[in-house]
Order: structure tokens, then C-alpha cells, then sequence
């Protein structure tokens, strides 16, 4: 559905994106995620065809992003919402309906019943009056009064509360299962985890890793083993918790020797616990890295 | 660009603050307005009336109602008469501030009021004099000697500062007050103008053409200036001087907001978007102006002559909201388009019925409307066709930063003139079209200059006018290729300098084959006409080729200069622009120098 192919921008002489080629499948939710600056919002705003890229493509449907014909089978809600707040949610909805062409009773009927869906009450009063959770769903709204198969949202809960929040997160997952291409960054990864089919993660402009999330674990150490002793063992990485020293390994082999170990030394093995790293671990073990570089 | 989606655009343009005024506000709203219109008008028709009644003028209970000073009394609105004695007068007894009796006798109070009313009542003795005297059925027996006026065409000042008329090269015949709409001028001088029809008159001061006999005193005659058709015409400008201050606030809001991306981010095109956000500013400013011609007595021609500059007031402060960053700057660039746009259309208007260069403002053509000239093609072409070609590119150029790179970010102005000319670069046959594009600026640059010049002596201003005829045109040569260079559209290699500098300078001498258009109105008679827009010098099949190609040559050398100046980078291009400038005015010194 999404194809970008070796994306550069550039701005002066600053390099946004570097060399970002990527797909994303009919009906995927896609994670963008990266710390501040990583370039997530230039490649979604390539995507949405608001930036020219300095080299590469990015194409939407089989059609270059900014194509007018692929803004009309495309949401795209920006990480802020800068909304016309002199106008009411109702008629803001429907100036933006007549602007995708979508017939005047339709419209009316598909936002309504997205309002409904979203729980957003107060429809005729001014969007200046409304709070910033109301806001946010007022422009989630926008974002689908073209009922697009393409949706790009740049951090959608961004500043609220977590009950919006997760209202939010439990929407786009209904878009997804109702056949939407979703295109989403967040800076909670707890969200991107739930609800994110594959994922990339983004530093300095670059992919620095890509793939589902077994794939991100299984590239940055997967599945790990904590094995809790009473004495201190040269297997795997040796940490001091809680009075106990543990040891992390990445196999039961590991696993069976730093057993064997312990007994030799005179110790026991208090605990073993596996452990799978979260994409936050992933992510924080990915930026020291970059960091690093 | 889909027509529907324009006005949806430019309605909700309209409505979308609509709802925030509430009824109360919209009523006082049209109080205000109506009572502005009735106040305005009545100001304009009969002065106000604020001095009506303001002085009062004491006369002898005992005259006779066929007084004359009663009659002047009776004709000047504002004094106001009461019957009393001299003595009463004299003893304080009485509210008059002046008092006459007889032959001889005109007396203030002392006041300082009285003073006023004493110097105030003799005026008006005179003016109902002379008005008696108009409407003395012996025209001859009133104003016993004749004198015949001619106004002549003014000369340029020559280099020593003197100047010459020549009578037979078409003076403008006349004095006095036109005929038709208004009467004669007052004896101080004034406008006394009375329209006819029940219209707002057109005060007549100053002549129009064509030969006239009119009966006055030496102190009526006055120049041929259209000072009331003049200051009508400029009630055309003054109301796009507010509307471009809410037009310059709506486009810079969406940017200050970050409003406009979600528009971006729709199927309406950019060109769409602008045209539905411009288009109820356009249609109010000429619903006024077609309000005010109606109300003016104009004809449509007014309203032709004041649409290109609502359109250049427009594009003028579209560019300047897209490159303003913050409406602090908005302020600064509106209040200099209003300044500049106000002065480029006002002062030659003054001399519409002096000087051919009075049409390089299209409210000239106003001016002509409303004192019933005719307006030949050839002169509203040239009058208003640089205005409409203006503001198109003013709006393609505009249009070029409206994108999201451009409109959201902190950018210094310079990048974004660069940004806005490369988004129109596409290739190297955008080289010359631009060029081509620029010759309206540069048309309207240099006739500027001629028009600030032309009072100035030769010797100042000829030089002045070969150097700066010459960076405009290197300017308008030269800009996009630098553009287009540093913002890597070009390479910056010193064949694609010879090529673009070439491409650019062919461009640039079609473009200027259009200036021609000035030969409708003989403006390269003038001498500092000729210094920019050239003239024949022979009659010889090819040496007019010959000299048909030398500009395009000239044009393609220069162009090449600055051009590899600007493959090296902004510092050469600026010495490579200044070299082909004086190489420039060098050449136009070289054909000034041969047709002298």
C-alpha cells in the first residue's frame, strides 16, 4: 500500500532523513518510533505529500504522496491540531467533507456517526470552547470524514490524559480491523507495542531497526535468561539485585552452565526467570547506541 | 483548479468567523457603517454644515428687506441675522458678533469671534459679488476685458535647469472651470463645484482639454489640475488599503497557527486554496468600487481602472504574508504596500492632464472616467496591463512558498524570495519564461523612475536613469538563475552557466519586445523615455535588424556574466551583477549617445 524507496530530505544543509526505504502492507498498523528529531514526522509528512522529498519516492496506492488523487484516500493527523476553533465541530467537519467531494448527505451521516464513535458530545459549540481531548478527536474526525484507506497519524495521543489516550489507541485499533492502512508514531511505546504490526525505529535520520517485534527482539538479543545465585559465576553478564547476583544469558545452555558453576563454588540458584525485552528497551538500548556512535 | 471548490474555499472564507459576532455587534456594525456613509456624504456634498449658523450678523432692524447685506446674509449659511440697532450693538445689548448698516459700515464686536465673523462676512460679500456678477445677463458689461489662456505642455528641465515650451506641440487649451458638471471657481480660488443629475458633484477646479470661454477674474484662473476628480479617484485606494490589512491577517494566521496544512493535506490544490482564500477580498474591494463608481457619477471604466490595483494592493500583501514572520513584520509590509502602492497610483494621477507618464497610474484612467474623457485601448492597455501582469506573478511567486516547507518555518526572508523563484523553476525552459515574467517589474520599475526623474535636471537624471534602467533589467535577468543554481536546480558548472545566462538573456529581450507598448502613448518621446525605452534611429532594412539583434546580444552577455558569478556563489554573483550592470548602462549610454 506504502512504498518509500531510498527518502532523502534534506533542509539547508541538514539532513532529516537519510536513505529510508520501506513498505507498508494493505490493512498493517506501522510503527514510526524514535527519539526527538529522528525524522519520524519528515517521513510521515513525506508521506501525507506536505514535504517534497530531496531524493527517493514515497507512493501511496501506486501514486506519488501529494498526488491529488492520493490526498483523497488519505487521513492524515498531524501531532498537533490546529484546528479553525471560530467554527463549530459540525461545521468544520463538513467544510472539510466538501473539500474531499464527499456528497453532502453522506457526509453528514459519516460524521455523525464518527462523533458517535469517538463519544464527542457538544457538536455545535465552537472548537475554541472545547477541551483538548474534545479537540483531538474533533481532528481524529477530520482525518476520516474521506473515510480513507490510508491513515498517518504523527503522534495521535499526544499530551493527553490516559484515559483519551487509550480511548485513542482502542479507535485506531478499530480502524485496523476495519480494513484501514494505519501509519502511526507515538512516543509511548507501550502503545506502538499493542497495537503496531511492524514496526521501524528511527535515529539521526536513519532506519536502525525494522521488522514485527519478534524480529526487533530477535535482532537486538531476544528472548534473555536471569538467573538469580548466591555467589558470582564468569557466564553471561554478572549484576549485583537485590543481595543476589544475576546473571543474564541467552540460552538454557547458558543457562545449565552457570547452574553447574554455582554448585561448583559452593552456591545455589534462587531464581531463573526469562525475560523479553519491551520495544522501550529495545528502542532505549538503540539510541545509547546511536548515541555512542 | 475546480471552480467549485474555489467557492467552497472562499465561502467558508467568509463564514467561518461569521458566528463569533453576535447580533447586537452585527447591528451596531451596519449603525456605524450607515451613519460613516450619511456623515461622509453629507461632508463631501455641502461641507457638513458644522460652521452653519456660526456667526451672527447684526443688521438694522430699520433696512430694508431688499438689503444687499441682508442678501449676503441670506446666501452664506454660516452666519445667521438678527435685527438691532448700532447702539444696542455697540452697548453689548445684542448677540451679533458683527454689525452693518449702511454703505460703510461693518463693525466687529472685538472679539476674537468678532474678528472672525468681520473677516468671514467680507469674504462673503465679495463671493456674492462675483456670483452677481455671473449672473449678469451682459456678460461684457460685468467683466469688461477678455484674456485668452493657454496652457502648454511643460518641457523637461533641461541640464541647465531651464525649461521650454513649445505652443504648438499640443498644449492643453483652456482655463478655469470644465464645463458640464460644475461652475465656475470661486474667486479665492476654491471649488464651488454643484453637480448636476442629483449625483455628488465633481468639484471643477483645474481645466480639462478642449478650448473654453468662461467669464471670471484673474484670481479664478488655475492650472489645469484635476484636484476633484483627483481626490474622488482616490477614494477608490483608500478602502483597499483596510481590506488588505484582514486579507494579510487570514494568510498569515494560517501560518502563525499552522492552520493551512490540513488544507494542504486535502485534494485542493495550493492554487485552489489561494484563489478561495483571495477571492472575497477581491469581490468586496470591487463591490466598493463599483458602489463608489455608481455613487461618483464614473462608468465602468472606473471600475476597469481600479481593478488592477486592488489586484496588485492584493498580490502585493499575499507575497508579503508569505514571507512576514510574525505580524509584527505583516504590519511593516502592509503599511509599505499602502505607502507604496498609494504613491505609485496617487501622484501621477496628479498630472493626467500634463503628461503622458500620468498613465503609468491606472487611476488616471479613473480620473479621465470622471471628467467624461474618453480612454483609447491603447492607453488602458498600457496603463493597466503592467498592473494585471504584476500581480499574476506576484501571485505565481506567492503561491510558490505556499507549501508547508515554506509557511511553517522560521526562514530569513532572502531564502524564502529564493525558494519562492525556484519553485517556479522547472528545467531550463523555465529560464527564460521568468524572464520573460519579470519584464512587467521591470516595465513598472523603470517608468517609476522616469516619472521621479522626469522633473529632475538631464544632467542628473539621465545618469541616474542609464544605471538604474540597467540593474533592474540584470536584476529581473539574473535572480532566478542565482536561484536556481543555489538551490542546486543547475549544476554550477560553467557550461550550464553559458547556457542559462544565454537562455535567460534571450528570454528577458522577447519580454522586453512588449515594452513597445509604450509607443501608444509617446512616451519614449521624452527624453528620459528615450534613455529607457530606446527609439528608432534609422530607417535602413538591415541596420534596423542589426540593431533589432544588438540588445538580445547585450541582454545574452550580461545575463551570462552574472551567471557565472552566481555558479560560484552569492559573493561573485553580486560582482559579477554590478560588472553586467555597468556593462549595461555602458550600452545604453553608447545608443543614448547616438541618438543624440
Amino acid at each position: 500500500m506504502i512504498e518509500v524507496s531510498n527518502l532523502r530530505k534534506e533542509y539547508g544543509g541538514f539532513v532529516a532523513v537519510e536513505d529510508s526505504t520501506f513498505s507498508v502492507a494493505r490493512g498493517e498498523v506501522f510503527g514510526v518510533v524514535g527519539p526527538n528529531g529522528a525524522g519520524k514526522t519528515t517521513t510521515l509528512k513525506t508521506l501525507a505529500g506536505l514535504i517534497e522529498p530531496t531524493a527517493g519516492t514515497a507512493t501511496v496506492a501506486g501514486l506519488p504522496a501529494g498526488d491529488p488523487e492520493t490526498a483523497a484516500i488519505l487521513g492524515f493527523l498531524p501531532e498537533e491540531s490546529p484546528l479553525y476553533e471560530e467554527m463549530t465541530a459540525t461545521a468544520y467537519l463538513e467544510f472539510f467533507a466538501d473539500l474531499y467531494d464527499v456528497p453532502r448527505a453522506v457526509a453528514r451521516e459519516r460524521i455523525a456517526e464518527t462523533l458517535d464513535r469517538l463519544d464527542l458530545e457538544h457538536r455545535e459549540r465552537r472548537i475554541g470552547n472545547m477541551s483538548k481531548g474534545m479537540k483531538r478527536k474533533v481532528a481524529i474526525a477530520r482525518a476520516l470524514v474521506n473515510d480513507p484507506e490510508v491513515l498517518i497519524f504523527d503522534e495521535p495521543a499526544s499530551g493527553l490524559d490516559p484515559l483519551t489516550t487509550n480511548y485513542i489507541v482502542e479507535f485506531t485499533r478499530e480502524l485496523s480491523e476495519a480494513g484501514k492502512t494505519v501509519v502511526f508514531s507515538a512516543h509511548n511505546l507501550f502503545h506502538v507495542e499493542s497495537i503496531c504490526d511492524r514496526v521501524i525505529i528511527m535515529a539521526d535520520g536513519n532506519i536502525v531497526a525494522r521488522g514485527s517485534l519478534e524480529e526487533i527482539r530477535e535482532a537486538h538479543g531476544g528472548t534473555t535468561y536471569h538467573v538469580y545465585a548466591t555467589v558470582e559465576t564468569a557466564v553471561g553478564v554478572a549484576v549485583r539485585e537485590n543481595g543476589h547476583v544475576r546473571h543474564t544469558v541467552s540460552d538454557m545452555d547458558a543457562v545449565d552452565d552457570v547452574r553447574r558453576r554455582v554448585e561448583t563454588e559452593g552456591g545455589r540458584v534462587v531464581d531463573i526467570q526469562t525475560h523479553t525485552p519491551s520495544l522501550e528497551e529495545i528502542f532505549l538500548d538503540v539510541a545509547r547506541r546511536e548515541e555512542a556512535r | 483548479m475546480r471552480l467549485r471548490r474555489i467557492g467552497r474555499i472562499a465561502r467558508w472564507e467568509v463564514t467561518k468567523g461569521a458566528g463569533t459576532l453576535d447580533r447586537k455587534t452585527v447591528f451596531a456594525l451596519v449603525v456605524l457603517a450607515l451613519l460613516v456613509g450619511v456623515v461622509g456624504v453629507s461632508a463631501f456634498d455641502d461641507g457638513g454644515g458644522l460652521e452653519d449658523g456660526i456667526y451672527v450678523v447684526g443688521v438694522d432692524a430699520e433696512s430694508a428687506e431688499g438689503d444687499p447685506y441682508r442678501q449676503v446674509v441670506a446666501a452664506s449659511p454660516e452666519f445667521r441675522l438678527e435685527e438691532t440697532t448700532i447702539t444696542a450693538f455697540r452697548l453689548g445689548e445684542s448677540d451679533a458678533d458683527v454689525f452693518v448698516g449702511g454703505p460703510r459700515l461693518l463693525e466687529s464686536d472685538g472679539s476674537t469671534k468678532g474678528d472672525a465673523a468681520y473677516a468671514a462676512f467680507r469674504d462673503a460679500i465679495e463671493r456674492y459679488n462675483y456670483e452677481s456678477m455671473l449672473a449678469e445677463p451682459d456678460e461684457a458689461a460685468a467683466f469688461p476685458v477678455t484674456v485668452s489662456v493657454q496652457y502648454q505642455e511643460r518641457a523637461p528641465a533641461s541640464a541647465d535647469g531651464s525649461g521650454s515650451g513649445d505652443a504648438s506641440s499640443g498644449g492643453f487649451d483652456g482655463s478655469g472651470a470644465e464645463g458640464g458638471a460644475g461652475s465656475g471657481g470661486a474667486p479665492d480660488g476654491a471649488s464651488s463645484g454643484s453637480g448636476e443629475g442629483g449625483g455628488l458633484g465633481i468639484p471643477d477646479v483645474g481645466g480639462g482639454l478642449g478650448e473654453r470661454i468662461e467669464a471670471g477674474t484673474p484670481s479664478a484662473l488655475s492650472p489645469p489640475f484635476p484636484f476633484g476628480p483627483l481626490i474622488l479617484a482616490f477614494l477608490f485606494v483608500v478602502p483597499m488599503n483596510f481590506v488588505i490589512q484582514a486579507y494579510g491577517s487570514t494568510i498569515l494566521d494560517e501560518r502563525i497557527k499552522r492552520r493551512g496544512e490540513l488544507l494542504l493535506v486535502s485534494p485542493a490544490s495550493r492554487y485552489e486554496i489561494v484563489a478561495g482564500k483571495t477571492l472575497p477580498y477581491l469581490l468586496g474591494l470591487v463591490a466598493i468600487v463599483v458602489v463608489l463608481a455608481v455613487a461618483l457619477e464614473g462608468g465602468v471604466l472606473s471600475v476597469l481602472g481600479a481593478l488592477p490595483i486592488a489586484l496588485v494592493f492584493l498580490a502585493a500583501t499575499f507575497v508579503g504574508a508569505m514571507l512576514a514572520r510574525s505580524f509584527k513584520e505583516l504590519t511593516f509590509v502592509t503599511v509599505a504596500i499602502s505607502v507604496f502602492m498609494t504613491t505609485y497610483t496617487f501622484v501621477p494621477a496628479i498630472f493626467t492632464e500634463v503628461t503622458a507618464i500620468a498613465l503609468i497610474s491606472p487611476l488616471t484612467i479613473v480620473v479621465m472616467d470622471l471628467q467624461g474623457e474618453s480612454v483609447t485601448l491603447g492607453q488602458y492597455l498600457f496603463s493597466t496591463g503592467p498592473f494585471y501582469l504584476v500581480a499574476a506573478v506576484l501571485f505565481l511567486l506567492g503561491i510558490g512558498l505556499y507549501r508547508e516547507e515554506d509557511m511553517f518555518a522560521q526562514k530569513a526572508i532572502p531564502a524564502k524570495v529564493v525558494d519562492a523563484l525556484v519553485s517556479r523553476l522547472h528545467g531550463y525552459r523555465s529560464v527564460p519564461l521568468l524572464s520573460i515574467l519579470f519584464v512587467p517589474f521591470v516595465f513598472v520599475g523603470q517608468l517609476l523612475a522616469v516619472a521621479l526623474l522626469f522633473p529632475a535636471p538631464e544632467a542628473l537624471a539621465l545618469p541616474l536613469l542609464l544605471v538604474f534602467a540597467a540593474a533592474i533589467e540584470e536584476l529581473a535577468k539574473s535572480i532566478h538563475v542565482y536561484a536556481g543554481i543555489a538551490r542546486s536546480r543547475f549544476d554550477a558548472s560553467l557550461r550550464t552557466a553559458l547556457v542559462l545566462g544565454v537562455l535567460s538573456g534571450g528570454g528577458f529581450f522577447v519580454g522586453e519586445k512588449l515594452t513597445h507598448a509604450v509607443q501608444f502613448v509617446g512616451l519614449p518621446d521624452l527624453p528620459a523615455g528615450q534613455v529607457v525605452f530606446g527609439q528608432a534611429l534609422t530607417s535602413d532594412p538591415l541596420l534596423v535588424l542589426a540593431l533589432f539583434l544588438v540588445p538580445l546580444v547585450v541582454h545574452a552577455t550580461t545575463a551570462t556574466i552574472s551567471a557565472i558569478g552566481a555558479s560560484y556563489g552569492r559573493t561573485q554573483y553580486a560582482a559579477a551583477f554590478v560588472l553586467a550592470t555597468l556593462l549595461h548602462a555602458g550600452y545604453n549610454l553608447g545608443v543614448i549617445l547616438l541618438v543624440v
